[in-house]
């Protein structure tokens, strides 16, 4: 007799569940509270197992300026490691000139068929860390803030499905957009598939960097973003397409820059062309 | 009853957090291929419950996955699949003890349950399915589940012993 009486709130759950998915995929804003409130309660538990007592990740920290002077100790054992990518972060040109908050990688998200989409942070809104911003590593893109919460942030991967890039594509500069996912033309998992919007050619080996968003959200300019690693056929459509290789392998990722995009405040001068 | 129904459910719920912890934190450590911890939980839970309460935990074992950040790409989509192998591995519910072929047999079928879903998101979503890593991650998963659910039955059934209805 129990049964029945359990069928009832399972159908009402997973109504709601249903629900809650079809309110998330067209973006209501209750769905991010959510999150919010998860990330609230369980990031400063992701946080602790992850970094245990070794603190967060500090730019100016001994160990850092120890691996930059070039005292290196093997002693110092992760630390020291940690501090060598962090120094090779600050060096990187993804960061060049550019306020960033150093953050360490402490989740990534269950693997989709594809690959993990999504990590968490250990830099949240306390540290300045908002929705939309540009997260980088040493080699190049990582992906975009999607969430914050007090102390952590989600970052949507590059390589995402969801997640789409607008670029540039070799020396001259020609405008596409990147994407995980593969549209109409097979593409093994972990490579990029690279779309151009206007003519022009494409070749192995060119460079692919963001074109940057307006108020340098959610991308700022000239970021590594891949390499192209072969084009594709022309198959009648006016534009290419070709498969990019990341930059950025996102399964070994351990420290990130999450830059702090600032709007211009100051008008751009006016100025005037030559005279007769 | 009530009480001891809590008592396990608050077991389950730790277990299950733990789980989902442990999962993105080894992801974080470099672990590139990471078993599903969540679901000998759920399997061993609904072998004894049978399929409403075993897709009821389940549910309540996906949302935990989807809030946990960094979270599912879509808010309830893990809570869905969880309570389809719920579904499954309470189907598989048998008088008396079950035998280690049989648990093998419903651990199995609730990983293709979830493997399916994951590959049924990617294939919406357009994206290439990693089909090597997928089919290491349901035998990984299937062996952790042959593994880790008599224990868990064991323990399961040895709370309900203590606490009888």
């Amino acid at each position: 007799m129990r049964r029945p009486t359990r069928r009832r709130p399972l159908l009402v759950l997973v109504a709601a569940t249903v629900v809650v998915m079809a309110a998330d995929v067209a973006g209501w804003p209750g769905s991010s509270d959510l999150r919010g409130a998860g990330a609230a309660v369980l990031g400063p538990l992701e946080r602790l197992v992850r970094s245990g007592a070794s603190g967060p990740v500090d730019a100016g920290g001994p160990a850092a300026g120890r691996v930059r002077l070039g005292y290196e100790t093997p002693a110092l054992g992760r630390s020291l490691e940690e501090a060598r990518r962090l120094s090779s972060l600050l060096e990187a040109p993804a960061t060049r000139a550019v306020r960033f908050v150093p953050a360490r990688v402490v989740a990534v998200g269950a693997q989709g068929a594809s690959g993990p989409e999504r990590i968490t942070v250990d830099a949240g809104s306390r540290d300045g860390v908002t929705k939309d911003l540009t997260v980088v590593s040493a080699e190049g893109l990582v992906g975009r803030v999607v969430s914050t919460g007090p102390w952590t942030s989600d970052v949507l991967l590059v390589g995402s499905a969801d997640l789409i890039v607008g670029v540039r594509v070799g020396r001259a500069g020609t405008l596409g957009s990147i994407t995980g996912a593969a549209g109409e033309r097979p593409r093994p998992a972990g490579q990029l598939s690279l779309e151009l919007v206007q003519r022009g050619t494409l070749a192995v080996g060119d460079p692919v960097t963001t074109m940057g968003s307006a108020g340098g959200r959610p991308f700022l300019p000239g970021i590594r973003v891949g390499t192209v690693s072969a084009v594709d056929a022309a198959r009648g459509q006016l534009a290419p397409t070709a498969v990019v290789t990341p930059a950025v392998d996102v399964t070994t990722l351990d420290i990130v820059g999450i830059l702090l995009s600032t709007p211009r405040t100051t008008p751009r001068s006016p100025t005037q062309g030559a005279s007769g | 009853m009530i009480r001891g129904l809590s008592v396990l459910g608050l077991l389950r719920f730790l277990a299950v957090a733990l789980a989902a912890l442990t999962a993105v934190a080894l992801g974080s450590r470099g672990v590139g291929l990471v078993p599903d911890l969540v679901l000998p939980v759920v399997v061993a839970g609904a072998l004894l419950s049978g399929p409403s309460s075993g897709a009821l935990l389940g549910l309540a074992a996906g949302w935990v996955v989807d809030l946990m950040p960094p979270g599912s790409q879509v808010l309830g989509s893990s809570a869905l699949l969880y309570a389809a192998a719920g579904l499954v591995a309470g189907a598989g519910r048998r008088e008396g003890r079950a035998p280690i072929g049989w648990v093998a047999l419903v651990v199995a079928g609730s990983a293709v349950v979830l493997a399916a879903g994951r590959v049924a998101a990617a294939v919406l979503t357009t994206a290439p399915v990693a089909w090597v890593d997928t089919a290491l991650w349901l035998g990984l998963t299937t062996a952790l589940g042959i593994l880790a659910v008599p224990p868990l039955l064991w323990a399961e059934q040895a709370l309900a012993r203590r606490r009888p209805a």
